[in-house]
């Protein structure tokens, strides 16, 4: 009997003290955001530490290129960090490796909120992968920022997913634009499209069509993970395209160009940014060089569109930024395009953490989001387009040719959106803006 | 005319290459009657130790050796040491641990050699030949492959059919005591069986990757249509497998080519039941007259 009572006293206590320690804990959350500045105003967030996390294919098929993203990433965070943080804390960023495999990124996603009470999704990369935790991120009222992938979905539906934003230019847009230059600068090109058979060939070819619907004279898609393009590219060939737009990623651009070489195809070839990188796709071809494929740049002649300058723009005010970041506080290995579109992304998340002032909150920053203002300097060439209706990311792009690496302009900055929105020249001034002596973006906060 | 040509001929040169892959596959089955799920990765391997003699400098062919003979040491210690202890078991426990294999050696390559494309050199051309205004879409690295993988059935029909050393490989491999009693060194001659196949499994990966682009998992599509392929012909013939591989890879080209490629694995699939369906032996088989 006494025993027994011992013990329903012990169990007591600790259920009790376990209920006071979770009240304590809820009261004191409930308490920050209040107004106590400087203190843990929400998950993930302490006096001194603002903790975010994203998904990245570290190793697998996708690996090549993407998981240098993080480690750009990463880079400039430890620049904010060692001038002392945002708001005196320091921003700690934890990348789990999902392999590109959406099973994977459903477990690392609950891992990073769960476990790792991330404040924030900040990047997490992938259309097939990303759409797998959307949902999940969004019941939890986590903030799921600037998605790395440029399909619509992430912010044409603000209401059913508000607190999921992209970033980089949708493709539907991309599509619409490269239409746009395609209809106006090549009005007899005989357009063949290859595509990736998934949302990235299927945003674009819409964006596509609205222009040269009828200049379109074959349509290929390849699936992702089949290497043997050579039927496809066949296919072009016999519908007598003389333009293939492509949409398609960078290990197709160099699969694409190694059939042609094989098919003695020379279309003139126009790729979607995500599969032009001229670092990547060169190192690839590089060994094919000797004899077969002429000359260092195997890309030269190439169209494809820029968002943000690319390594080869030495003299851009951003990229002397990125490159002192990188050599400052980057891990081995030179700076690179896929490093640059981290930095900018980090950029972007530092913007948005100082907007949600010094006590931030989950929905705090998604409402500071929601107020960007498209006249803050940043390192994208046009505006983004974040409203509470609109959680799109950069409205648009540039055309340019690919001559020794680098992209020579042939429009200016255009901006559009999906849909019927017409196309733009860009008047922001995004393009020539250069960023703060102090590497660090300077935003007030909103509201 | 044209696309029908170029859709016949890539899809000559994949077929070569999985009639190469089922060749080891039909190799090791013939003198070990297991079948080795961990081919692919092992020829990944050697194929990346030819990447890094390249790398460093060497010629094409010089490390297009030593990935031969890497293959076959690798084969001959991995069937000392991982399969040997599971010998005279049965067989599911050698099959299985191959398929365990299969995962090792993968995540090893990406520890070892990193999980990022790298393109892969070839020693001739890479652009079709040209008559008149027709393409011909193959180049010479293609006939380079095709000649490769012919030569390599005749020394296999030959090596079974006409030696004494392969007549003992077949017979170690049938019925391991009877061929003890008649004096043949079973050990030995499973040993030889695991190198040479491995041997061959390097040759069809370097066919594979030349002038194209090789990370850890570039073979692994190639196991799937290889087994296919090796199925085909019976698992049991060089002439099936290579009748098989060359029958598998055009028919997949004009699926790509003229029905879509999403379709391209269903139709492997299709393609294999039908014939395990019409005949269960595969199209050159002489197993069944074999069977007791």
């Amino acid at each position: 009997m006494r025993r027994w009572t011992r013990k329903l006293t012990l169990v007591t206590g600790v259920v009790t003290a376990g209920a006071l320690v979770a009240a304590c804990g809820a009261g004191s959350s409930r308490e920050a955001s209040g107004g106590e500045a400087g203190g843990a105003s929400d998950v993930g967030i302490t006096e001194d530490t603002v903790t975010i996390g994203a998904h990245f294919p570290l190793t697998g098929v996708a690996a090549p290129g993407y998981s240098e993203i993080p480690t750009g990433m990463k880079a400039y965070f430890d620049y904010v960090n060692a001038q002392g943080g945002v708001d005196g804390r320091k921003i700690e960023f934890v990348v789990r490796d999902d392999g590109y495999n959406p099973t994977n990124t459903s477990q690392v996603t609950n891992e990073l909120v769960l476990k790792d009470e991330i404040f924030a999704m900040v990047g997490g990369l992938g259309t097939p992968t990303h759409a797998g935790v959307v949902d999940f991120l969004n019941s939890e009222k986590v903030p799921d920022l600037f998605v790395s992938s440029g399909s619509i979905q992430w912010g044409d539906e603000p209401d059913v997913k508000p607190y999921t934003f992209g970033w980089q230019p949708d493709y539907e847009s991309e599509g619409k634009i490269i239409g746009q230059y395609v209809a106006e600068n090549m009005p007899d090109a005989k357009v063949g499209l290859f595509l990736q058979d998934d949302d990235l060939g299927r945003d674009s070819e819409k964006g596509v069509r609205q222009f040269i619907d009828d200049q379109i004279v074959a349509v290929e898609r390849y699936t992702s993970g089949n290497t043997d393009v050579a039927p496809q590219i066949a296919g072009l060939q016999a519908k007598g395209a003389d333009l293939v737009l492509s949409f398609n990623t960078p290990s197709y651009t160099a699969l694409s160009q190694l059939v042609a070489m094989k098919l003695n195809y020379q279309p003139q070839w126009f790729y979607a940014n995500i599969g032009s990188d001229p670092t990547l796709v060169g190192s690839l071809l590089s060994k094919f060089s000797e004899g077969a494929v002429d000359g260092a740049s195997p890309l030269d002649g190439v169209l494809t569109t820029e968002y943000i300058a690319g390594v080869d723009s030495t003299e851009d005010p951003w990229v002397k930024l990125w490159q002192k970041v990188w050599d400052e506080h980057g891990e081995n290995g030179e700076l690179t395009n896929y490093r640059i579109y981290g930095m900018a992304k980090a950029y972007a998340f530092v913007q948005a953490l100082m907007a949600a002032g010094p006590d931030p909150t989950r929905d705090g920053i998604v409402e500071a989001v929601e107020q960007w203002d498209p006249a803050t300097p940043g390192p994208e060439l046009a505006p983004f387009r974040f409203t509470a209706d609109s959680h799109m990311g950069i409205a648009g792009m540039q055309v340019v040719e690919l001559k020794g690496g680098a992209g020579e302009p042939l429009t200016p900055v255009l901006t559009t959106d999906i849909g019927d929105a017409p196309i733009e020249e860009d008047t922001s001034g995004q393009a020539d803006d250069a960023p703060p002596a102090s590497g660090i973006p300077e935003v007030e906060p909103v509201g | 005319m044209q696309q029908f040509l170029t859709t016949a001929l890539t899809g000559l040169t994949l077929g070569m290459v999985y009639a190469a892959f089922a060749l080891a596959l039909v190799l090791i089955w013939r003198s070990t009657r297991i079948v080795n799920f961990a081919q692919a990765p092992m020829a990944m391997i050697t194929t990346y130790v030819a990447l890094v003699v390249i790398d460093a400098g060497y010629s094409y062919w010089i490390g297009f050796a030593v990935a031969l003979v890497a293959g076959l040491v690798l084969g001959a210690v991995v069937e000392r040491v991982v399969v040997r202890p599971v010998e005279g078991k049965s067989e599911i426990n050698a099959v299985i641990l191959t398929l365990g294999l299969f995962i090792v050696i993968h995540a090893l390559a990406a520890v070892i050699f990193g999980s990022r494309y790298r393109s892969f050199p070839a020693p001739f051309g890479l652009r079709g030949f040209q008559v008149g205004d027709l393409n011909l879409a193959i180049t010479g690295f293609g006939i380079f492959t095709i000649v490769a993988v012919l030569v390599v059935m005749a020394l296999l029909v030959a090596l079974f059919r006409l030696t004494d050393l392969g007549l003992m490989m077949r017979a170690s491999a049938f019925n391991a005591e009877v061929a003890r009693l008649l004096g043949v060194k079973v050990g030995r001659m499973l040993t030889l069986g695991w190198a040479l196949a491995a041997l061959v499994g390097s040759l069809a990966g370097l066919l594979i990757a030349g002038g194209s682009l090789v990370h850890p998992s570039y073979m692994d599509s190639v196991v799937v249509y290889g087994f296919v392929a090796a199925v085909l012909g019976g698992l049991d013939s060089p002439a099936g497998a290579v009748v098989g591989g060359l029958l598998l890879g055009v028919s997949l080209s004009f699926v790509s080519g003229y029905v879509g490629s999403e379709l391209v694995a269903l139709a492997a699939l299709v393609i294999l039941m039908l014939v395990l369906l019409l005949r269960p032996g595969g199209l050159f088989s002489h197993a069944a007259e074999r069977r007791v």
